[in-house]
Order: structure tokens, then sequence, then C-alpha cells
């Protein structure tokens, strides 16, 4: 409820602000008789309250904007990450199309024909990270704009591997398993695993992937139950019976396991540039307690890791905008705006040229250099179903048999 | 003419309820229906019809014959342990004491707060880690120490659903002590003062006399605790989500763990649920003999 009333208030403060905008440039635009145009810009909030709501950063980016190119305004409207998909689902149902989407992407929007390609409302589509390219194409076509993004590494706790007395960072899979019994005997949690409904299929993946395995084959095919993810499922079931996870990992979320490393209490766990303002916030863990390092895999570290994107989507609408559009596009991916909001939010740039200035930062480094190399989840229009799915019931593969569980979820995804 | 006029004369009166049905009972049914038999996108869109497709794709979930097993368990043992439960207690709230007032008002609070809160304040007091119910569990000696599989009450399935059918019990007992109650007030006190004279014991009394003039406020507060925990769907959501999979899932949440992505076939778990509780409430009305019941 309370969340619901900030948002309230931000969207109306957005909107006063952009209504105060309007009428000073109505004045100057006047002469030109029907020069401006509105957009509309609806965007996910990253903030965890009002003192750093993305609101705040949209409107700065709205209002330079607007000082640039005073024949354009745009209306910013943030919505809450939880709101998100149903606002925008919503305003396409009803056709009250945005012009401009900042957050989750669908590539259903694209199959329907209401989205504008990258290439013809941004200057410089090259310069958009290629490694999330595919995830926002549509038949060869790219649709959703990478804006901003996030790469996962193993974090793990060094004061707990000292205290266990471990020496290195884990790097296989067995380090995995001794050093999570060692921290296990001090009666912490050895790695936090959390594979339910919240993120599954990201914790699922990174396992897959490090004894080469994955969702998907080279050509596109759904390969859930190869014999690496089985094996992979009956190394992470003996690794819980062991009690060298957190118990019952089937129905963890992972905000909630973040938590409990940022309370000192989890010896390792998978994370992304977002468990970092976790950490300082809780105030347990100085800077000099905890690191992170690339993923480990059955044989060694992995060289690719999981890359998520959050995309930008631009709507035909009446097809007369594209122009407007590519104007504020242009202005928003420039790199100040973009390593502005990476530095607001603790996310990592989309953009090369703003990965580039961002390359030598200590804590961001190690997962800008993994970013270029990043697997990213399928990007059929399949998958929205499949990730459900997997969400749903990737735990039990380590309480069932994993074969089963896998096979059931791969006859569901090859139905389509 | 007049005669139809006549005829026709109520009809004003009767549109606005009969509207009113037609639009927020029915025809959500016939779209409930229609929904079924389509395509539908995780995002909303239809693609076509499906024909029976999504009852396929539904009777093929493994999970589905023990989500439909557990759900009998859920409504049978919570319904029972509740009415039980509530004879009781309504018998107490019903004699004179000290105090009795406060605590009729007392018991309408569980009532009153919402559902959602009370799971929620249940998930929080059964945290592994650091939940209040496993520290005082902890003090007490009945658990070794937190954070392990014996403190994790929601991870474990057949502990989760033990502790949301205690849940479900609390948050219906108050609705079933003032159905009683009201019930127990009905009773004419001569009756009781009548059998006293021929000498009848408390028991006897309670058996020959209460219970079967209790009859119509047990019934009504029977069946529409058997509804209400069949429809559950907040406690075990805000609990356990269902998972892990779908093992402590109802009819009623596997439906919405369904709808995430799989529209058509959610629609089609709803139609088999709106058949459960035609058919659980036509066999009740035959079984209690609804009508003599209510005249």
């Amino acid at each position: 409820m309370k969340r619901t009333l900030i948002g309230a208030t931000a969207i109306v403060a957005v909107g006063t602000m952009a209504l105060s905008g309007c009428g000073g440039s109505s004045s100057t635009s006047s002469g030109k008789s029907g020069g401006t145009t509105t957009l509309k810009l609806v965007a996910a909030d990253y903030g965890t309250g009002p003192a750093n709501t993305s609101s705040k950063y949209w409107a700065s980016v709205a209002d330079a904007f607007h000082k640039a190119n005073p024949t354009i305004t745009v209306n910013v409207q943030v919505v809450t990450w939880a709101n998100f998909d149903t606002t925008v689902q919503t305003m396409v149902q009803n056709k009250q199309y945005p012009d401009i989407t900042e957050g989750d992407y669908f590539s259903n929007y694209a199959q329907q024909g209401l989205l504008y390609p990258a290439s013809k409302v941004l200057s410089n589509p090259g310069n958009l990270l290629p490694a999330f390219k595919a995830q926002g194409s549509y038949k060869g076509v790219q649709y959703g704009m990478p804006f901003t993004t996030s790469s996962r590494t193993l974090f793990y706790n060094k004061k707990l591997f000292k205290k266990a007395g471990i020496m290195s960072a884990p790097k296989t899979w067995a380090d995995i398993q001794t050093d999570a019994s060692k921290i296990k005997a001090l009666g912490d949690t050895g790695f936090g695993l959390p594979l339910g409904s919240e993120e599954g299929q990201a914790e699922a993946l990174l396992w897959m992937l490090g004894n080469g395995g994955g969702y998907q084959n080279s050509s596109g095919k759904y390969t859930i139950n190869s014999p690496q993810n089985i094996q992979t499922f009956q190394f992470l079931k003996k690794l819980v019976a062991a009690g060298d996870t957190e118990p019952n990992p089937a129905n963890k979320m992972r905000t909630d396991q973040w938590q409990q490393f940022a309370q000192g209490k989890v010896g390792m766990i998978n994370g992304s540039p977002a468990l970092v303002p976790i950490i300082e916030s809780a105030k347990v863990l100085k800077d000099s307690d905890w690191t992170s390092v690339p993923i480990a895999g059955k044989n060694g570290p992995l060289t690719k890791t999981l890359g998520v994107s959050d995309n930008v989507a631009a709507f035909k609408t009446d097809g007369t905008k594209a122009a407007a559009i590519k104007k504020f596009l242009d202005f928003t991916y420039q790199d100040t705006y973009q390593l502005k909001f990476d530095k607001e939010y603790d996310l990592l740039p989309a953009t090369t040229s703003a990965a580039k200035a961002l390359a030598s930062d200590p804590i961001f480094g190690p997962f800008l250099t993994a970013l270029p190399h990043s697997i990213q989840y399928p990007s059929d229009t399949a998958w929205a179903q499949v990730k459900t799915n997997i969400q749903q019931n990737i735990g039990t593969a380590v309480t069932g048999d994993p074969k089963t569980v896998l096979d059931s979820i791969q006859a569901k995804a090859s139905a389509n | 003419m007049t005669r139809l006029a006549r005829a026709l004369g109520p009809v004003p009166w009767l549109l606005p309820a009969v509207a009113l049905i037609g639009l927020v009972v029915l025809w959500p049914v016939v779209v409930l229906f229609k929904t079924s038999f389509q395509n539908i996108s995780p995002d909303g869109f239809v693609n076509g019809w499906a024909g029976l497709g999504n009852f396929r794709a539904l009777f093929a979930e493994p999970a589905l014959l023990s989500v439909v097993l557990r759900t009998v368990v859920w409504v049978v043992v919570v319904v029972a342990i509740t009415m039980v439960l509530g004879l009781m207690l309504a018998q107490l709230f019903n004699v004179e004491f000290p105090g009795r007032k406060a605590a009729r008002w007392a018991l309408i609070a569980p009532w009153a707060a919402s559902v959602m809160m009370t799971s929620l304040i249940f998930r929080w007091a059964l945290d592994y880690t650091s939940g209040p119910i496993n520290i005082l569990l902890k003090d007490l000696g009945i658990v070794h120490s937190l954070g392990t599989n014996q403190t994790d009450w929601l991870g474990r399935p057949v502990a989760a659903f033990i502790w949301m059918m205690g849940v479900a019990v609390l948050v219906s007992l108050p609705f079933t002590i003032y159905a009683l109650l009201a019930g127990l007030q009905t009773i004419p006190a001569d009756l009781y003062e009548a059998a006293r004279v021929d000498g009848a014991d408390s028991w006897r009394m309670y058996r020959s006399i209460t219970l079967p003039l209790l009859r119509p406020a047990f019934t009504v507060a029977l069946l529409i605790n058997v509804i209400n925990i069949f429809n559950s769907f907040p406690i075990i959501w805000e609990m356990t989500r269902g998972q892990p999979g779908s093992s402590t899932s109802t009819t009623t949440t596997f439906m919405f763990q369904l709808k995430q992505a799989f529209i058509g076939e959610s629609a089609s778990m709803s139609v088999l649920n709106f058949a459960m509780v035609i058919v659980i409430v036509l066999v009740f009305l035959k079984v209690t003999r609804w009508k003599e019941q209510v005249n």
C-alpha cells in the first residue's frame, strides 16, 4: 500500500515537472504552428524508495533533452517493477500504446508488428553491446535495445573462508563441495542455492553452464533434459542432501538468500551487481570481507556467464514519431546518462563506449570483462512459458529424480 | 393488453437485480468457459481456438492428481477441525462469565484481519533462521538449532501443509463460532429446564436438545466453510506459493500457478474447479435435506 502511494506521488511529481516544462516550451514554439511532439515514456523503477526512484533519473534526462530540443516534450511514467509487466500489457491490450518503454521486453510485441526496429530509432545501433542483440531480435531484426545490463559472478565471504581455513577461491564443483562442508561445520550455510520461483531459472542455468549444458543447443532447440543437465542436477542433489546448502533450496527465493549472504551467514552464492548495495546497506560485511570471482564450473571457472539486460522498446503508435523518438534515444544513450544510471543502481552499461569508460572500475571491472562473452536466456516466443515452468518446478529436481523433472519440463518446452 | 402490462409490471423492478446477476455471475462463467477452449499467449493475445488442447494439457500435468487429492484432504481436515473446535468454543462463549462481552469482541479480531496479512505474519514467524516461533521452540528445547532443516517448516511440503491447515482453521474459527453462537441463542431456555426436571444430565441435554436444534446453524456454517476453504487462496500463496513444484498446492493455487504462463490451461483448471464446487454443493444439499432445514 505504502509502495503504491510512493509510486503514485512519484508519478504525480514527474507529471507536474513534465507539465511545467511543457508550459515553458509552448510559448516559444507557438510561432511554428503545431511543431511540438509529445513522447510518452514508461519506465520501470529501479529505486528502493523515494530517495533514489528512477523518476528522478528520467526527469533529469527529459529536462535536459527538452532544453536541447524545445519542440519535443517527454512525459515520463515510472512504474514499480512488480507492476511493470501488467501496466505495459494493459496499455497494449487497450491500444493505449506508450511511445517508449524501458524495462522488461516482450518479443511478442515485435511478433505482432507493434515495434520500430532499432535501426529506425537509433543513429548508431552498433554501439549497443552485441552480446544482447539476439535477445532483442525477432526474425533477425533487432527491436529490443539493451539499456542496462548485469552479469553473474560467484560471491564469497572471505571472513568465513578464513575461519574455515580455506585458502583460495572456489574454482570447481569439487572445491564448492569441500568448501561448503567446511563452512557448514562452522554452523553457517555453505552455498546459498535459491531454486524457488523468484529466480530459479537463473540459478539453474548458471549450474548447467558449468557442465557444458544450457537451455538450448546452438540451433535454438530446447535441450533441458540433456545428459549434461541431468548430471548437473544429480550433483546439486548430492550437495543438498549433504546439507551443504540452505535447507530445502527447492522453494527458497533469491532475495532472501542474498539477504542471508549480506548478513554474513552464507559462505558462497551466485550474485549480480545488484547484490552489492544489499551487502552495503546491511552493514555487516566490510568491503574487505567479501569478493566476487568467475562462477565455478565442473572442471574450472566459467569463461562465459549469464548476462541479463533490461531493454528499451519503441512503439509505432500512429507512425509519425520515429524522428522524435530517435532524437530522444540518441540523447539518452550518451555515455553520461548510461553511466549515471549504472552508478545510481549498481548496474552495468549496455553500450560498448560506456562499458569501455567503466572497465577500470574496481568493483564493476570484473563484471564488465565477463559481459561481452555472456550467455543470454533463449529469445524465442516460447521462452516466457518455458521460464515460468522452470521457475515453478526446477526446485523439485533436487528433491525428486532429476531426470524425471527435467524430462517433464523439456516435454512442455518442446510442445510449443 | 392490460393483462400483458400487468404481467410485465414487475420487470422494471427486477431488471437491476437480473442485470447484476447476469453481469457479475453469469458473464464471467461464460468467459471462463470460452477461455478454456482458446489458445492464449502469456501476455493475453488470443491466438485462435485450442479445441480440447487446454484440457488435454491439464490432464497431462504430472502434478494434477496429487493436487486434487491434497485439496480433498485440505477441505475435509480443515473443515472438520474448524467445526468441532467451533462447537466447543461456541458453547463456551454462550456461558455467562465476567468479561464475556470483551471476549466476544476479541474473537472478531482474527476475522477482521485480512487473511493475507495473517498468512504473511505466519510466514515471517516461521522463518527458518529468525522466526519468533522457531526461537520460542528453541528456547523450549523442542528444536536444536536455528537455520536447519528442522526449523524450515515451510520448506518441507508435509510440515508446511500442516502449518497452513492450522492457519486455515484459525481464520475460519471466528465466523464458525459466531454462526453457531447465534444458533445456540435461538434455543429456548425452558427446554433445558424441562429436561432438567425430567432428570437429564448435561451430556444428555446436549445430545438431545442442543445438537438437533443447532442443526440449521451448523449446516449453514458447514457449507460456507467448505466453499471458503475449497477456494482459499491467500494462505497457501503467501506461505509457500504452492512450492516446491506444486507439492503444497490445492486446485485453487494450482490454477494460479498455471495462469502465470498457460492462461488457457489455467482456465480449464478453473472449469474443473467450478464443476467440483457445483458437485459439492449439490451433494451437500441432498445430504442435509437443505429445503426442510431452511423452511
